[in-house]
Order: C-alpha cells, then structure tokens, then sequence
C-alpha cells in the first residue's frame, strides 16, 4: 500500500527583485528561476525502507520540506497515507528529523522531549513514560537533564532521533540522519533504521552516503538536479547489471599468461597469483575450463556486481544531460 | 489552546534564560533607584521628577525588552531550523505565531511587574532614608567651588539604608498600599502601557516574520516613534489645511499622504497617562484605550498570520 505518493511535484524558486505572494494572488518583477524539483511522480509503499539519493542540491531536502508542509509546491501535489499535506491527523503520525538539526540550547534534554510532547497533544502521564523509553531508546538516558547546549553532535542527532520518534510514527522522514555522524553513530543510527523497518514503520530517508544506504534500503529513488532518475528495488536496479567476472590463478604458465593478456579487459599478475577480468559470462567460463584442465589451480571465480556507488555515478552520467 | 501555551510557555522560558533581559532589566532598575538621587538635584517637584522618571523607565524598558528578546525569538527559530520540526508537528501555523506572540507578551508583563513593584518600593521609602545619607551619596561642592563625587562607599550606605529602611515598611504598609490613590495612579499608568506594549510587540512579531532582526529592530522602533507622535502629526497638518497651507506640507497629495499614514500607524499617545497620574488627581478610566490597544493589537497579529500561513521555510 503506499503510505507517500506525488504527482508532478514541482518546486520553482523564483529568485524575485521584487515579490509579493499571497495564495494566488501574485505581484512579481521576476528574477531568475531556480527549479528545485521536477515534476517528481513518487510511490513509496508502508513498511518499508525508501531512500532519496543524490548529490548535494539535487532536491532531496526540497522533496521532504514540501512534504512536511514546510514549503509550498509550485505545481502538483502530494499525499501522505492518502491525504493531502498539511492535515494535522496525518503530521500526528509522522516523524520527522531535519539535516544538521539544531534545537533549543537553552532547553534540558528532558525539557525538550516534554516540549515536542506537548505539541503532539500527549497527555502528561503519557509523554512522562514515552520519554524515558525515548531516551532509553536513542542511549540519552545520562544527559537528560543536560542542556542541549552541551551535546555533541552525535548527541544532537539522536536527540532529534528522539524527538521524531515520540509520538509513534507511522512514517519517518529523515533527512540526512548520517551525516556528520562518526563510524560508530552511524551504524547505531543504521541498527535503529533497521528496528523501526521491524516495528512495522515506514521510513524515508535522504542521503549521499551510498554505502550507508545499500545497507539498509528495499528502494530507491535517485535524484539528480532536481529529476528523478531511476527508482526501484536496489536488488533489481543492481543485480540486473554483472559488471565483470574476477578470475584469479595461481602458477599459470606462461604461454597461457600470453592468451589472455590478449583476450581480457585487464590482467593484474601479483606473484605466482594471476587475476583477470572479463566482462562477457562466456568468456569467463571459458576462461576457467582452460584454467582447470591446466595445471595451474584456480584460487577463485567471482562475478561482480556493480555497486551502488558505480550505478549512481553511471545513472547520473547518463540521465543529467 | 494546549498547544499554543506549550509554544508560548517554551517561548518565555528561552526568553528568562537569555541574558540580554537581565542586563535590561538591571539597567532599569539602578535608574529608578538613581532617581531618588537624581531628584535631590532639582529644587522644585522633586516627587513629580522621580514619578516622571520612574515611570518613563518602566514604559522605555518595557519597549527595548519587546524589541531586543522579542524579535530574536521569532527569527532565531527559522534562522536556526527550529521551526523546521516545530511546523511538521500537529499544529497549524496560527499556533505558532499566537504562542509566540503569547510568550514573548508574558515575558514582558513580568518584566513589568517587576519593574513597578521595584519603582512603588523606590517611591515610598526614599524619603525614609536620612538626609545625610542621601547628601552624601549626592556628593559636595568643596570650599573650592569643586564638586566631589561621593565615594563608592557612600553611595552603597544609601542604597543599603534605603534598601532596609524600605523592607520594613513594605511589611508594614502591604495592605494600605493596594487601596493608596497614588498606587492606582502608578498601576493605572502601567496598566495602559501594557495595553501600547501589546500593540508594539505585536509589530515586532510581524516584522520578525518577514526580515532580519536589525531591519525588523529598526521598524518597531520607528513604527513606536510614529505611533507617539501621529497624533500630533494628524493635528499639525489637519490646523495647516485649515489655514489653507498645505504648500508647507508639499501640497494636497502630500498632505493627505501624511494623513493617512499617520491614521494608519497606531495612535500610542492615547496610552500615555503619565501627565495625568503625576499632575492630575487620578487617571480617569479611558474605554477608547482599553479597546483600540485590544482591537490594534488582534489586527497586527493577525496580519502576522497571514503572512506566515503562506511563508515557505527555505
């Protein structure tokens, strides 16, 4: 079932000289137009684990700011759970963690957890329990009466964690939950992603952190300069796509040794161990009969899928001109 | 409403925690209790000096504590991406502006009750504290005809004489105090400065959603400075019209410009009772005021919403 849809959404920034907008009425001298979005069409099904990637500018904070009714779309629309934005039944069942969060410094942690409590409508006994199981949750449990103003970033970023998680969300939006964040924090951050897919929650996230996102993803979607370029299931998008079959050998004779340096793509020799590359599976598999009725002994035969990483860089290569 | 009271209860807890209210507020306070000093250089009206001075303290203080904590704490939250999590909560942005506007009004009520039971302590007592004391925190002219400041010893025995003497007759005359008819004047004066506080900080909270906290800063104080003298603006031009002048004011378009805008920007001279509680018996009970400052201030806030409704958070 899909929990976010969007047709044709799109995001015009108009850099205006001068600009007043109010609903439709407009009073404009037009400066130069800046399209954040294109037209995005986006289905992302309950339950799962749907990520945005692109690089930095490609309009994924931009996706998930015009779904947290932070910014307006310029055209087309969007649902969440089948609603319109901006429908207070539907935001009391989001959570949502925005890039780089900074929140009130002035404000113990404890103080602010109670505080986004408040403003989902929880009664006090509730947001009392919820808290310290947040806090327990997201490892906080020592600093809660620490101001904010003394977290770390990591800190920082599993207190916004927190904060996204109070109200038990249906549907979590992420927005960059891995950045800046060191080794450690990013696969506790990765461990809680997984749990809350677990718990039965949606989760979208944005990211340019490929590796991060191979990991933990069932789709996604990849945005580049503001257009949707591919999106699907990362098994489907990848395995699709054998890059190479890795052949290495070890005490290879040497006239053997000159066949295949004419026929591969690449011969690596390291020792007495040989490695090789072909891109056809024909070859390969050739390549490796020859090998075991030699006597040289076959150390192993990989095929090699491309990783997301080589896609990204492929798909965007190809489909941002 | 819960809502709107955890907005406006967070706002005045940031607003308490920042330092910039208390280095007002102390600010305000040593020139009120300087006023007793003050006023012993006057010859005459000494009472009317220190009431003119205290009074116009409370009413100036209450406007920087709206400008200077008021506009940092709207901007602060989009400057900062607060409002990013705040807006994707179950709230409308209605909410928002009205706890915002809520909070920020508490922070300065408070300031001002402060500030006031500071003043009636400093106006009742300070005839209380001996002559000497005081001459010395005056300081003296020498034989010389040079004038000797008062030592930082002597201007601290009167303000600690005063401070004790003042404590003891605060306990006595609690009760009397409420029912003093110069107690009404002080509350009533303050009172109708609330009611001109509101309409301010409901323009500080406008500006702030629309631009920076300087340009924001610079535009209340003017719209405060336009609201004080509108009416006399009004006056002036209407008088030159009837004389057939309005050459002076740059002729007819010109003029009704300056009409309209002075109709436009709030009337704030209406909240100003200080002459009547310093000159007059008692400050007579103006509906007008009460109203106008009620119906200006909704309008402004709810100009803020409109804008708001629509802003797009980048």
């Amino acid at each position: 079932m899909a929990i976010v849809e969007t047709t044709d959404l799109t995001k015009v920034y108009v850099q205006d000289v001068i600009g007043v907008e109010y609903g439709r009425i407009k009073i404009r001298l037009k400066g130069r137009r800046v399209a954040a979005l294109q037209e995005l069409n986006l289905t992302v099904n309950e339950g799962e684990i749907f990520g945005l990637l692109g690089p930095n500018g490609a309009g994924k904070t931009t996706a998930i700011k015009i779904f947290m009714g932070l910014i307006f779309p310029t055209e087309g629309n969007a649902r969440i759970m089948g609603k319109p934005l901006g429908d207070r039944r539907v935001k009391a069942q989001i959570g949502f963690l925005p890039e780089n969060p900074y929140f009130y410094d002035y404000l113990k942690g404890w103080e602010f957890l109670d505080y986004y409590g408040q403003l989902y409508g929880m009664a006090r006994k509730t947001r009392r329990a919820k808290i310290d199981e947040i806090l327990e949750m997201v490892g906080l449990t020592h600093a809660a009466n620490l101001p904010l103003r003394g977290y770390s970033k990591g800190m920082l970023q599993r207190i916004g964690l927190g904060q996204a998680l109070l109200n038990d969300p249906r549907i979590v939006f992420l927005d960059e939950p891995q950045s800046g964040l060191d080794p450690f924090g990013r696969k506790e951050m990765r461990d809680i992603i997984l749990n809350l897919k677990e718990e039965g929650k949606t989760v979208f996230f944005s990211s340019h952190i490929l590796s991060d996102a191979e990991m933990i993803c069932d789709r996604v979607g990849i945005l580049y300069k503001g257009k949707l370029i591919n999106v699907g299931y990362l098994r489907d998008l990848l395995s699709a796509q054998i890059k190479e079959y890795e052949i290495v050998a070890s005490n290879l004779q040497e006239e053997m040794l000159k066949d295949l340096e004419g026929k591969c793509e690449r011969v690596i020799v390291r020792k007495q161990d040989v490695m090789v590359c072909v891109r056809q599976k024909a070859d390969a598999e050739k390549i490796v009969r020859t090998i075991l009725a030699s006597p040289a002994q076959l150390v192993s035969y990989i095929p090699r899928q491309e990783t997301l990483e080589e896609y990204f860089i492929r798909q965007i290569e190809g489909g941002g001109q | 409403m819960l809502k709107i009271l955890a907005i406006a209860r967070n706002t005045f807890k940031e607003a308490v925690r920042n330092r910039i209210l208390y280095i007002l507020l102390i600010f305000a306070l040593l020139i009120m209790a300087s006023s007793g000093v003050i006023s012993d250089l006057t010859i005459a009206a000494k009472d009317k000096l220190i009431k003119d001075l205290g009074l116009a303290s409370i009413s100036f203080f209450g406007l920087l504590i709206a400008v200077f904590v008021g506009i940092g704490l709207v901007y602060n939250e989009m400057d900062k991406k607060t409002i990013y999590t705040i807006i994707s909560k179950p709230i409308d942005r209605y909410q928002f502006v009205l706890g915002k506007y809520g909070g920020l009004l508490l922070t300065v009520y408070v300031m001002m009750l402060i500030m006031t039971a500071f003043f009636l302590f400093v106006i009742y007592f300070q005839d209380l504290v001996s002559d000497e004391t005081v001459s010395a925190a005056i300081g003296k002219i020498s034989e010389q005809g040079i004038y000797q400041a008062p030592t930082v010893a002597q201007y601290g025995m009167y303000l600690i004489q005063s401070f004790f003497v003042a404590t003891g007759r605060t306990m006595g005359t609690l009760l009397q105090l409420y029912h003093s008819p110069l107690t009404a004047n002080i509350l009533a004066v303050v009172g109708y400065s609330c009611l001109e506080l509101a309409i301010i900080t409901a323009f500080a909270i406008l500006y702030s959603t629309v631009s920076s906290p300087t340009l924001s800063a610079i535009f209340t104080v003017l719209t405060f400075i336009i609201g004080r003298m509108s009416e006399d603006i009004i006056r002036y031009a209407w008088r030159l019209n009837e004389k057939g002048l309005t050459v002076a004011l740059g002729g007819k378009l010109k003029y009704w410009f300056v009409v309209a805008a002075a109709h436009v920007s709030p009337n704030l001279e209406l909240f100003n009772k200080r002459s009547e509680a310093i000159y007059k018996e008692e400050v007579p009970w103006d509906g007008l005021a009460v109203y106008y400052g009620i119906v200006y201030s909704a309008m402004i806030i709810l100009l803020a919403i409109i804008v708001f409704r629509r802003r797009n958070f980048k």
